[in-house]
């Protein structure tokens, strides 16, 4: 039986120091994009929504994005759009009633429906919240206001004075040609369309809190009336008006007044949220509120009884909320059930709570957290190597493991049944299901090798790729699960060609990993000298590579023949194609250079280092190009990151050359040594 | 392809061995195969700057034997070879070391089989890059059309006027003229009172009167005019190429230098004694062997967004009185008769309700069409029971050992 080899402890607590300074550094990064604003903002006056008022509007269908989806799902993109963030945090009075005496304010954590109810519902609360995330203070001091820290946040009564300025020099920046604007204009024009969006936001019930003022026909007997008892009238307005242009040619001071009213408030309410679904069977776009008032006023309305009524249950609502929070979610709960009933009628209600029950679970978070347990254990496991605390952390991390990619699956699946397409779409889908099937991977080849080196690998790469996906989401600020463009929207070939060919990514990925292992064992030491360890290394990489090559190639030609399919052409040297020909190609090469002889097994791991960037280059790389058809639209300013892993790896390759380097120099330096000194020939006696 | 040569005490291969030996080798794989890669890269980087139909030309076209790589706009003063000759090589090297020198025995069977599938696939590129046809066929909705147009080729075209209807249509191809930039070339039509004499070919021109702009770099003038060159668009299909044609009598005498440009509104119109002719250079049309009518267009949107859900395009087609009707939409293209048909887009643009529609379909004529599909599950075939069989073998090797140990 072959000794346990000796381990150097030197290397080992390196490596460590390596995870640990990785860790911190993920840590902090996820620190900075989840920070608030530097002082906390207090609000006067604000009260925290009942559990129970949350709940109910959470499951409130939209429609947004050509689907409809819950009000906390807006709610949530809306937030990550304007504030950057899925959680906000604000001072505001103790809720405690008996710790307010000696604490008069506490911090409260705003989830996304909590913060759009507030913005619906309170806006003179709102406006005061920290609500615009501006990454860059140049942004807010060229339109003449006192800018905080670089990357700061504001409330809407912040930028309010500059409105106006703002609005002009987001329209000046948007003349310029996209792919010519510089990063602070791309920020001018969005922070000025996130205020609009506030805006239409806040403004969005102000018909319902203000009513209409009817004057009478000579300017007396002025009233305050509902919009929906104005709507009721609206045959009669129409008749007024004609009448009046017949007999005198214009439209009575009374009457018009009255209209531009009614204008203003829809306009007001036209934009944002569209809850109510469509009463006429032919349509399935749904409604504004300010849709639903003009279809009224100029009688376009298919059923002017039930968009009335809709109106009717929506002041109800806001007006509600001067009275009591029961009372208001009494309002909001028959509101709920007429918009459901009416969804439900049209199978449109399909997926909305399951939807709403996924952000609330955030299973990724969960994953993460599992993932991050996971790399603890994992290192334990490393320093602990070879005593029974080793094993016992072996098996926590498989559990804590596991369990991470469990959740990653239950999430996945979840996303599945909402979207009623395979789980790959967009380039979201695929870091969640590239850090999913990797971590899967990882964990067989620890079934088929039991050397561990997968299993620790599995959970911080786990972590890593959980970070990319939330970084992405929050950078983006898109709702990933909107339908696709009709070229796309195939469930035949999104199954079976996006899912080999970035199932291929998650391949060549692996690959890197386990020789970015290798390198590092290898070169501190950390493997002791065994060549058992090494050997499996290289068989796993060896592995590893040809399965990438078969999803790589299979997905490539697949993608092919689906653009032949689609576009009348098997190959378009789309940037997407070419990246993906490059990851087939490379690890041809591997192949046949290592069936030649030409690399060995430190050749081998190199060739699968720089095979991440050859991947790193067709996922994400040629995004940034703007030409082809697979083109996501990104700014050249989100390329850091990936430079930075570009050189990490080219880092990695060049130490382990100087490894190899060393190594080889050693090992002729004790050739010499051990040869034995030329011995004279003794000539032959016989 | 077959293992190195292993070191033995017989007498030194002929030049001719050795040369099969380097061309069925694993080196020449290796080093081929990580060309291709940097083409492919190279050209991925340079289709930003250059255009896509440029950089193909430049990199993958036979005419291409060698390239120089931009990067950022900078010539990188390293030939490399053309790709077309790359993959040429390949499937030579290929055929030789990865079908027909390869150790031959039931183990190396998946290898053989996937080896045969990539010739399939490169075999099926070379079929497509010398023989595909493209072009597009845009038809308003009760419509009826029966012509292609090329995406790219600009063709000089002669025809005869009759009763205000073109007759006796003869076609310079774009290939007999592209070559003209400093030369001319005569084009005899035995069947007309006259030759052309086409020069000056320019791939992307537009014609300019003296009187707006003078010429700067001593262009030819023609009747006031004269071809301003202009750099080759990113996107190619928006060249408008030109060039000048002379009118060659029987006698030998020529015409005037006339201007015949893409760009141009209308034909040149020629008075050859009572008969009239037009002289025109425009994209070349294809007649495709059956008429194609539109019923009806329908474009469907995500509703409250922009975002298409749908285009569907019903149609007829006619051939020899015999009429089938047919749906071509996104991913679902009709393939008659060695012709697919595309939904490629739809006009007008921002259409309103109630307004007509036309559809434009992209026409491809390529022989290897399916070749790529039939090349997969070859490839798939072989790698899978490649792979798989490495696979099966190590897990049972670890079984083993771990149950030794």
């Amino acid at each position: 039986m072959q000794a346990t080899p000796e381990r150097s402890l030197t290397g080992r607590w390196i490596a460590f120091g390596v995870v640990i300074a990785l860790l911190i550094a993920v840590l902090a990064l996820l620190a900075r994009d989840m920070k608030p604003e530097s002082t906390l903002r207090k609000i006067e006056g604000y009260r925290p929504w009942a559990k129970e008022t949350v709940r109910l509007a959470e499951t409130l269908p939209v429609q947004d994005g050509g689907r409809i989806k819950p009000f906390s799902t807006y709610a949530g993109f809306t937030m990550l759009r304007l504030y950057g963030s899925r959680s906000m945090k604000i001072d505001a009075p103790n809720p405690d009633k008996i710790k307010v005496s000696s604490k008069p304010f506490a911090t409260l954590e705003l989830a996304p429906t909590d913060w759009l109810l507030d913005c619906l519902f309170r806006p003179s609360l709102a406006v005061d919240f920290p609500s615009f995330r501006i990454d860059n203070s140049a942004v807010v001091e060229a339109v003449g206001i006192t800018a905080g820290n670089k990357r700061d946040r504001y409330s809407y009564r912040d930028l309010e004075p500059a409105r106006d300025k703002l609005m002009e020099l987001g329209k000046s920046y948007e003349a310029i040609e996209s792919a010519k604007r510089d990063t602070f204009q791309n920020q001018t024009i969005d922070l000025a369309y996130n205020v609009r969006l506030f805006e239409s936001l806040i403004g969005y019930f102000g018909f319902a809190r203000t009513g209409i003022t009817m004057q009478g026909p000579e300017g007396q007997g002025a009233r305050t009336t509902e919009l929906s008892t104005v709507m009721q009238t609206a045959p009669i307005i129409r008749d007024v008006i004609t009448k009046s242009q017949k007999e005198t040619g214009k439209v009575p001071e009374h009457v018009q007044a009255l209209l531009e009213q009614v204008l203003d408030a829809s306009n007001f309410s036209k934009f944002g949220l569209f809850l109510l679904p469509p009463s006429d069977a032919n349509s399935t776009a749904w409604l504004s509120a300010g849709n639903a008032i003009m279809e009224v006023m100029t009688q376009q309305s298919a059923n002017p009884e039930e968009s009335i009524a809709d109106i009717k249950q929506l002041e109800a609502t806001v007006q509600a909320i001067g009275s009591s929070e029961d009372e208001f979610r009494a309002q909001l709960g028959k509101l709920s059930t007429r918009l459901i009933g009416r969804a439900k009628q049209d199978n449109q209600y399909r997926a909305v709570e399951l939807e709403a029950s996924y952000y609330r679970a955030d299973w990724f978070m969960n994953a993460l957290k599992l993932y991050f347990l996971g790399t603890f254990l994992a290192i334990g496991m490393v320093m602990a190597a070879g005593k029974t605390s080793g094993k016992v952390f072996f098996w926590l991390c498989a559990v804590a493991t596991a369990s991470g990619f469990l959740v990653s699956v239950i999430a996945i699946v979840q996303r599945c049944i909402i979207m009623q397409r395979p789980p790959i779409g967009n380039l979201y889908d695929t870091i969640i299901f590239i850090c999913t099937l990797v971590i899967a991977l990882a964990l067989f080849i620890e079934f088929l090798t039991r050397k561990r080196f997968a299993l620790a690998l599995a959970p911080l790469v786990g972590v890593g790729l959980v970070l990319l996906a939330r970084k992405f989401e929050i950078g983006e600020a898109k709702d990933h699960m909107d339908p696709l463009v009709a070229v796309l929207n195939s469930n035949y070939w999104l199954t079976i060609h996006v899912i080999t060919v970035t199932a291929g990514y998650a391949g060549g990925l692996l690959t890197a990993a386990i020789s970015f292992v290798y390198v590092l064992l290898r070169g501190f030491g950390l493997d002791g000298g065994d060549r058992d360890l090494r050997r499996s290394l290289t068989k796993v990489t060896y592995g590893c590579v040809c399965l990438t090559l078969l999803l790589s190639l299979t997905g490539t030609v697949l993608g092919g023949i689906w653009a032949n399919d689609s576009w009348g052409r098997f190959w378009g040297w789309d940037p997407k194609e070419n990246g993906a020909l490059m990851i087939v190609l490379w690890n041809l090469v591997i192949l046949h250079a290592r069936l030649g002889g030409y690399i060995k097994e430190w050749g081998l791991h190199f060739c699968s280092l720089f095979g991440s960037c050859v991947v790193a280059f067709s996922w994400w790389h040629v995004n940034f190009f703007n030409t082809g058809l697979h083109t996501y639209g990104f700014t050249n300013d989100k390329q850091t990151m990936l430079w930075v892993f570009y050189y990490i790896i080219l880092a990695v390759i060049i130490f382990g050359i100087i490894v190899r380097a060393i190594e080889e120099s050693n090992k002729r330096i004790a050739s010499a040594a051990s040869t034995s000194p030329d011995v004279p020939k003794v000539p032959e006696l016989f | 392809m077959s293992s190195p040569s292993q070191s033995s005490p017989k007498a030194p291969a002929s030049y001719a061995r050795r040369f099969f030996d380097w061309l069925s080798g694993f080196g020449l794989a290796t080093v081929l195969l990580l060309l291709l890669g940097i083409l492919t890269w190279l050209a991925t980087l340079e289709q930003r700057d250059s255009g896509l139909y440029a950089t193909l030309n430049k990199y993958f076209d036979w005419k291409a034997p060698f390239i120089l790589p931009e990067i950022n706009g900078k010539t990188v003063p390293i030939p490399l070879p053309g790709g077309y000759w790359v993959c040429a090589l390949l499937t030579v090297n290929l055929a030789l070391g990865g079908v027909l020198r390869i150790r031959k025995g039931l183990k190396q069977i998946p290898n053989i089989i996937s080896h045969s599938g990539i010739i399939i696939l490169l075999i099926g590129g070379g079929v497509t890059h010398h023989f595909s046809e493209r072009g597009n066929l845009a038809v308003g909705e009760g419509e009826t059309s029966n012509v292609a147009e090329d995406y790219f080729e600009y063709v000089v075209e002669v025809a005869e006027i009759l009763d205000n209807k073109p007759t006796a249509i003869h076609v310079i191809r774009g290939a007999q003229i592209e070559d003209l930039e400093t030369s001319s070339r005569l084009f005899r039509f035995p069947n007309l009172p006259f030759d052309l004499e086409i020069g000056g070919y320019q791939e992307n021109a537009q014609p300019i009167a003296a009187t707006e702009r003078a010429p700067e770099n001593g262009e030819l003038m023609a009747d006031g005019y004269y071809l301003q060159s202009k750099p080759g668009e990113k996107n190619a299909e928006a060249n408008t190429a030109g060039c000048y044609a002379k009118v060659v009598e029987r006698d030998g005498t020529r015409s005037d230098p006339i201007i015949l440009a893409g760009a141009s509104f209308h034909p040149y119109t020629l008075r050859h004694g009572n008969r009239i002719f037009t002289l025109d250079m425009r994209k070349r049309l294809w007649v495709m062997p059956f008429d194609l009518t539109l019923n009806k267009f329908t474009a469907e949107f995500y509703p409250g967004t922009t975002r298409p859900k749908k285009f569907i395009s019903q149609v007829t087609r006619t051939e020899n009185g015999q009429k089938a009707n047919a749906t071509i939409q996104m991913n679902e293209p009709l393939r008659y008769e060695g012709l697919t048909f595309f939904q490629a887009s739809y006009g007008p643009p921002g259409a309103g309700p109630g307004q007509k529609l036309y559809s434009v379909f992209e026409v491809v004529k390529n022989p290897a069409d399916k070749w790529p599909e039939y090349s997969l599950w070859v490839v798939v075939v072989g790698l899978t029971l490649q792979f798989g069989l490495k696979l099966v073998l190590f897990i049972r090797s670890r079984f083993h050992h771990a149950s030794h140990s």
